[in-house]
């Protein structure tokens, strides 16, 4: 059980596997031999370390590793899927899956289509983003000390009654074979820090939450001005304790890149994934082609960003990241897909499938997602001719019904907009509305777009992501 | 599907850990073993999309000394040694918590309905003719439906929990779960409803949470208007739509660290009335097939039917080994101990203190939802929402979104609306005017709660 050797050498960016070529190429000729069409195997190592302090203090650090492995077979043109820990029984599961994707096939009605692949550029190669400084390499003191400096700034207020730090970091080694011949090697790095801010004043308590983070090494913690990133987090907090209550209804609403990029996310990108389209489940269903947004409104999903925390070099079914434009000046012109819906909708794959681990197969999942820059210059020029309205900024999640098109997220913290002016600090801001309606309603955005907190998605696997933009204004949106 | 030998194969190698721990000296420790093993299909429009199986596990390793503790999580057994080292280098640089130890083992009672044999017999054979039946139920109960995503899924898991304090406790618990979102796409309007039910033991034939999702997805068909804006009204929410809400907020708030802390909307609040006198909350491990239901906690304390909230007054809260310790040492507190409220999320991550089967009861005799209807004349009935992992559960504010929601006037469903705000304060809405279901349902993950009709505290805002 349990038994993923490792090469033994954790620095295994030198050439060294995990899975053994032959056992796993003769696992791969066995099923089709069984006459599987397709066969793949996707091993995932991943090295982390997670660490946590409260008021200061070190609660608990993790070091860990896990290895997880994961085989596809498409047989009679349906799926079966088996994941282990123990990379050494893979060759044994074949005929089992292949079993699998037959009974799977065998229920396939008339009307429905057998799953084929669209194809692909076979390779065989290793790419390695190599960050400039390697995470694994940082001592736990060292960690704590980054920690310290954003603790030290985000507590020195008797307001604050409580900070929690954390740091998380990750390196992720893939290997990938396939039947077609593509045998991959990938591996990159992700590290963060974040800290919760809890300020209290009389019965009085609110919470304020800070990231950042993305793919590389120690070199973004230390670019990062954590003193700035934990000072910033404190005021907000403070601020909440005073902030008023929310008005209800239908209003203008400027965001900032943070709730942008989250806005974005959720109406957009969910209902975007072909998978969902597929099935049945989006609102965006045979709407290739058509203006769904204002013209202003131009949104990209781009992995290839280096630094943003949904960055990766080649997704989970071996193709190689690039970036895929789903809406150009407000027409949908892409679904992000993977091999199987891209074949099934007749369009280029684009390399959109991700898994969250060795352990679960790929979906159709968003990766760094961006609504490019406007015209306006700044948030003045945004603001200027709302008389009253709702300035939202920076992310508690959100969530999508992709069928119905319905959508809601969160804000950090918000003000009222007055006669053109920011004014009374608000909370508890949640906006809600409609894909198709409210990307007709984007009707300003400033020049500068760029990625921001990092963040993660949830579709039954959880992956990392970046998402951002630039300021955005929504003519109306039901703020809550 | 888990192999006969699975659990002497947790226990050898967490003999092979503890004799390094042994040979290190390590005053402290304790090995958490789990395999997990399962089946699982996917539905995607209609149809089976996938068969999956397989499994994953690993080791957890925690010492302590001196109050110190660190931890490690491993896949391959020969890496023991270095996991070991590196939890007793991360213990030797954690501040130490005064009164800290590992529990030592106690008797602990067996919960019962944890694990039925029959799931560890069930093939993707058996789960494809759940799902064809399901399929067909979902079409013949509304022939516009159509299961548009979701799945079943068996697995058991195998844990064994070790430490130097005598603790030896394993055993294997089985899950069956299955989950539908059912839409109706007609005459350029779409609805749809997801709901679920999950089971220690083998959910036969078809669960009712399919023809409920088949109803609210028929049911929240032709949205009518509702003019007026944001109007604070009595809100029936249904167990599937209250859990997810109920779950953040609440659990949050009675757990000892976050109340000791201040950090819950009941802080301070000890032996005082904070929800409606009528009213009772009880975490109960214990509960025999509980979804959440446990002999033992994740620190291999016996676990305990707790009284949380009794006619309306706070009178406990949930506590783990560390917990406890560490909140009376910084003088948060000044006594505490464990209430075997420890749970592990798995191998990689020490235990922390959770709710397990979370009960909201009143003393008052229950009402069908006709008689909650009665009752609020004129509100709305939610069965889902989005967005509940954004309340806050310091506060108790939330602010959510619905789209499956009905208006009632006059005791009556008048329609559904199409999309709408729900926003409000946990805490405030539990204080008065609650009337509970008679059907209680688990919702949240491990909410054992039913329908409940809020008269007062919470505000609908339809779009």
């Amino acid at each position: 059980m349990v038994i993923a050797k490792a090469p033994g050498d954790v620095s295994f960016d030198n050439g060294r596997r995990y899975l053994d070529q032959e056992k796993i190429q003769s696992a791969l000729d066995k099923a089709t031999e069984f006459g599987a069409e397709y066969a793949e195997v996707r091993l995932v190592s991943i090295t982390d370390s997670s660490v946590s302090t409260r008021d200061g203090q070190l609660e608990r650090a993790i070091p860990g590793q896990e290895v997880g492995a994961t085989m596809r077979i498409l047989a009679d043109g349906a799926w079966g899927v088996h994941s282990t820990t123990d990379i050494s029984s893979i060759p044994l599961q074949v005929e089992g899956t292949v079993k699998l994707a037959r009974a799977v096939a065998s229920r396939r009605g008339i009307k429905d289509k057998p799953v084929s692949l669209a194809e692909v550029p076979i390779i065989e190669d290793s790419i390695h983003w190599n960050p400039k400084k390697d995470v694994r390499n940082t001592e736990l003191s060292e960690k704590l000390e980054h920690l310290k400096v954003l603790h030290d700034n985000s507590s020195d207020d008797s307001k604050i009654a409580s900070v929690i730090c954390g740091w998380h970091d990750e390196h992720i080694h893939t290997e990938f074979m396939s039947s077609e011949g593509m045998n991959r090697v990938w591996s990159f790095q992700r590290s963060l820090v974040n800290a919760t801010v809890t300020a209290r004043d009389g019965s009085d308590v609110v919470s304020y939450r800070t990231r950042h983070g993305g793919e590389g090494g120690l070199e973004l913690i230390e670019a990062c001005d954590l003193s700035e990133l934990g000072n910033s987090a404190k005021i907000s907090a403070i601020r909440l304790l005073k902030a008023e209550r929310s008005p209800s209804g239908k209003l203008p609403l400027v965001a900032d890149r943070d709730l942008t990029g989250v806005y974005i996310h959720e109406a957009l990108g969910h209902p975007c994934e072909a998978d969902l389209v597929a099935a049945g489940d989006s609102c965006l269903d045979g709407k290739l082609g058509q203006k769904i947004g204002n013209e202003i409104v131009t949104v990209v999903d781009d992995p290839t960003i280096r630094g943003g925390y949904g960055a990766h070099p080649i997704d989970d079914e071996g193709l190689d990241t690039k970036e895929k434009c789903l809406i150009k000046n407000g027409i949908l012109t892409d679904y992000l897909n993977h091999r199987e819906s891209a074949q099934h909708f007749g369009i280029e794959p684009n390399a959109g499938a991700r898994a969250q681990d060795g352990l679960h197969h790929p979906l159709v999942r968003m990766s760094n997602t961006l609504i490019r820059g406007g015209t306006h210059n700044d948030i003045d020029e945004l603001i200027e001719d709302i008389e009253y309205g709702v300035y939202a900024c920076g992310s508690r999640g959100g969530q999508v019904d992709t069928g119905r098109g319905s959508f809601q997220f969160a804000a950090q913290e918000a003000w009222l907009i007055e006669n053109g002016s920011i004014t009374t600090p608000l909370k508890d801001v949640s906006v809600s509305g409609l894909t198709l309606q409210i990307l007709k309603d984007v009707d300003g955005l400033t020049t500068d777009s760029r990625l921001a907190a990092p963040g993660f998605c949830g579709k039954g696997q959880t992956v990392p992501v970046g998402d951002g933009g630039p300021i955005m204004r929504i003519k109306e949106a039901l703020v809550g | 599907m888990l192999p006969d030998d699975a659990l002497d194969r947790l226990i050898s190698g967490s003999k092979k850990i503890s004799d390094i721990c042994k040979v290190k000296n390590i005053q402290q420790w304790e090995i958490i073993a789990l395999q997990s093993y399962g089946h699982e299909l996917d539905i995607e429009a209609g149809k089976i999309s996938l068969a999956a199986g397989g499994g994953g596990g690993g080791y957890g390793i925690r010492v302590l000394e001196d109050g110190k503790f660190g931890y490690a999580y491993l896949a391959d057994i020969g890496s023991a040694e270095n996991a070991i080292n590196q939890a007793i280098s991360i213990a030797r640089v954690s501040p130490s918590v005064d009164g800290f130890v590992l529990p030592s083992s106690q008797e602990a009672k067996q919960v019962e309905g944890l694990f039925d044999k029959r799931i560890l017999s069930v093939g993707p054979d058996d789960l494809i003719q759940q799902a064809d039946a399901i399929i067909s139920e979902v079409s013949s109960l509304d022939s516009r439906a159509v299961v548009t995503g979701g799945g079943l899924g068996v697995s058991a898991t195998a844990g064994v929990l070790t430490s130097s304090e005598g603790i030896e406790h394993q055993g294997i618990t089985t899950t069956h779960g299955i989950g539908v979102q059912v839409s109706i796409d007609e005459n350029s309007q779409l609805t749809s409803s997801w709901q679920g039910e999950s089971s220690k033991k083998l959910i036969d034939g078809i669960p009712k949470c399919v023809a409920n999702s088949v109803d609210w997805a028929k049911k929240t068909r032709d949205p009518i208007k509702i003019e007026g804006g944001a109007q604070d009204l009595p809100v029936v929410m249904t167990s599937e739509g209250l859990g997810s809400l109920f779950s953040i907020v609440v659990s949050s708030a009675i757990k000892g660290q976050r109340l000791a802390r201040m950090e819950s909307f009941w802080s301070g609040k000890a032996g005082q009335s904070v929800i409606a006198s009528d009213l009772s909350l009880t975490d109960n491990a214990r509960m025999n097939g509980g979804i959440s239901s446990s002999s033992r906690d994740g620190e291999g304390v016996p676990t305990r039917s707790q009284v949380i909230i009794d006619s309306g007054k706070l009178v406990g809260s949930l506590w783990s080994t560390r917990d406890s310790a560490k909140l009376v040492s910084e003088g948060k507190i000044d006594h505490a101990e464990t209430t075997g409220s420890a749970s592990r999320g798995g191998h990689q991550s020490p235990p922390v203190t959770s709710c397990s089967n979370l009960e909201l009861t009143s003393s008052l005799k229950p009402n069908n939802i006709h008689q909650l209807l009665d009752r609020m004349e004129t509100g709305y009935i939610v069965n889902s929402v989005m967005g509940a992992h954004t309340a806050n559960p310091t506060s108790g504010d939330f602010s959510v979104t619905t789209s499956s929601i009905l208006r009632v006037e006059e005791g009556e469903i008048i329609g559904s609306v199409k999309q709408a705000g729900l926003s409000g304060n946990m805490s405030k809405a539990l204080q008065s005017g609650v009337f509970l279901g008679d059907d209680v349902r688990v919702s949240g993950g491990s909410m054992y709660i039913p329908d409940v009709l809020f008269m007062q505290g919470l505000r609908v805002n339809p779009a």
